[in-house]
């Protein structure tokens, strides 16, 4: 129950729409970075050479000392207007628990799957995007070395999953709210999550085999 | 062989002071086209007169005995019990103002939801009783027809994770009825009024998209493509270059 106390009406702005825009923007520009990034790396699996000339290019080009910060940028950014949707508070907390407990839905706990990874990823996306910017430049020999000590390999295999969970999730959630995952097209939506989920998870695990075989 | 169905059911009058809220089971034999409705209405007749629980139409119509089934927010008349297990679980819905076990009010919920999306048609002409009534074309009838089909139960707000955590989304009901105006040919709103309604995290930007709404709604309305639609209008309306 509210009690509503002023005289005066809010002024009403048109901030909200340019927030929801922009999150959705930066979401929909993180997850396309994301994939591409995957696809990239993954190239260590054709060959150390494939990957050096790739990493090479981007590091000539300035695009990795450009692109890599903007995209940290990007990150912080998405987080904080995607957070103003996430419950902080203890309460709101009990209650969206309780509820998908309750409700028994995939959508629903869909999104509680993409709120908890946010909270994992927003630290160890930073840890990975700090370590490899902070050590330009990129190479397949280096990377392997980091895969190949135990600590960042667990770390990696933490951080492969909950990225690609949330980026398929949030690819699909994108597709809902702006109208173009509709009623007759919703399987299909569903199923474009999963079946990218699952490539992009595979492709990782087999970078990550690849660089730990790396001699 | 008809079963033997055990209900748990949801116990709680918050006019009583002495009412603890707690579960009671009630064991009732399962009979043919049994619907929760029916089941209710024999347990109240012969083992519990207290029971509380709302209903009206019996058909699906008035939308008095949403409740929560087995965890799902739905229509006590249209749900059979030969469709759900043997053991059934009754919850009054979330989110509304407990009247007593399972009958809750929505009324008032509904009620400032109208007049915050200011739910009439807004028009400048002045209405002529004489004259004949103005033509509208059928596909437009139609699509504010389905609109216009929601029995406000409630279901779809007890289904709202945003709801849930906060009491001031307007929810699917809410954004539905306010898109029933929004392709009316006779409401003269502007789209900048509509957004002044609507254009809020408390509006059409605080969905998250979680569906529940579209995954419950007893009358299938088609919450989910009305979500999508009144979120990229309000959008777009606010890009420079459709000041």
């Amino acid at each position: 129950m509210t009690v509503d106390t002023t005289m005066h009406v809010s002024a009403p702005g048109r901030s909200a729409a340019y927030l929801d825009w922009l999150q959705m923007l930066t979401g929909a520009g993180l997850i396309l970075f994301m994939w591409t990034h995957m696809i990239l790396v993954s190239s260590v699996i054709l060959g150390v050479g494939a990957m050096d000339a790739l990493a090479y290019f981007f590091e000539a080009t300035g695009m990795a000392q450009v692109g890599g910060p903007l995209i940290g940028l990007a990150f912080l950014v998405h987080f904080a207007l995607a957070a103003r949707k996430v419950p902080f508070r203890v309460e709101q907390q009990k209650i969206i628990w309780k509820h998908a407990k309750m409700l028994h839905h995939r959508d629903t706990w869909l999104w509680l799957v993409q709120a908890g990874s946010a909270m994992v990823i927003l630290l160890m996306g930073s840890i990975h995007m700090w370590t490899v910017l902070t050590d330009l430049p990129i190479s397949a020999a280096k990377s392997a070395a980091r895969v190949q000590q135990w600590q960042w390999l667990l770390f990696y295999l933490v951080l492969l999953p909950l990225v690609e969970l949330h980026v398929g999730i949030g690819f699909y959630r994108i597709g809902v709210k702006w109208g173009f995952i509709r009623r007759d097209n919703r399987a299909k939506g569903v199923k474009s999550e999963k079946v990218l989920t699952i490539v992009f998870v595979s492709i990782g695990a087999l970078t990550l085999i690849r660089f730990l075989t790396l001699g | 062989m008809p079963r033997n169905l055990t209900f748990n059911i949801f116990r709680y009058n918050p006019q009583d002071p002495a009412s603890v809220p707690h579960m009671d089971t009630f064991v009732l034999g399962e009979t043919d086209s049994m619907t929760l409705f029916i089941a209710l209405g024999r347990i109240r007749e012969e083992q519990d007169p207290s029971l509380q629980f709302d209903f009206c139409c019996r058909a699906g119509v008035c939308g008095s005995c949403a409740m929560v089934i087995n965890g799902r927010p739905g229509l006590a008349c249209n749900t059979k019990v030969k469709d759900l297990p043997a053991e059934i679980t009754l919850l009054p819905l979330p989110f509304f103002k407990l009247v007593g076990d399972l009958s809750v009010d929505t009324g008032t919920w509904f009620r400032e939801m109208y007049q915050r999306v200011e739910s009439w048609v807004h028009t400048e002409r002045v209405f002529d009783p004489a004259q004949e009534e103005e033509r509208m074309d059928n596909d437009t009838a139609n699509r504010i027809y389905e609109l216009d089909r929601c029995i406000e139960c409630g279901c779809c707000i007890a289904a709202c994770g945003t709801a849930r955590m906060r009491k001031d989304f307007l929810g699917a009901a809410g954004l539905n009825r306010l898109a029933r105006f929004l392709i009316d040919p006779r409401d003269q709103r502007t789209e900048r009024e509509y957004f002044e309604l609507i254009g809020n995290d408390q509006g059409i930007f605080g969905c998250m998209g979680l569906l529940a709404c579209e995954d419950v709604c007893p009358k299938r309305l088609p919450l989910q493509d009305q979500l999508g639609f009144l979120r990229r209008k309000m959008a777009l309306s606010v890009l420079p270059w459709k000041k």
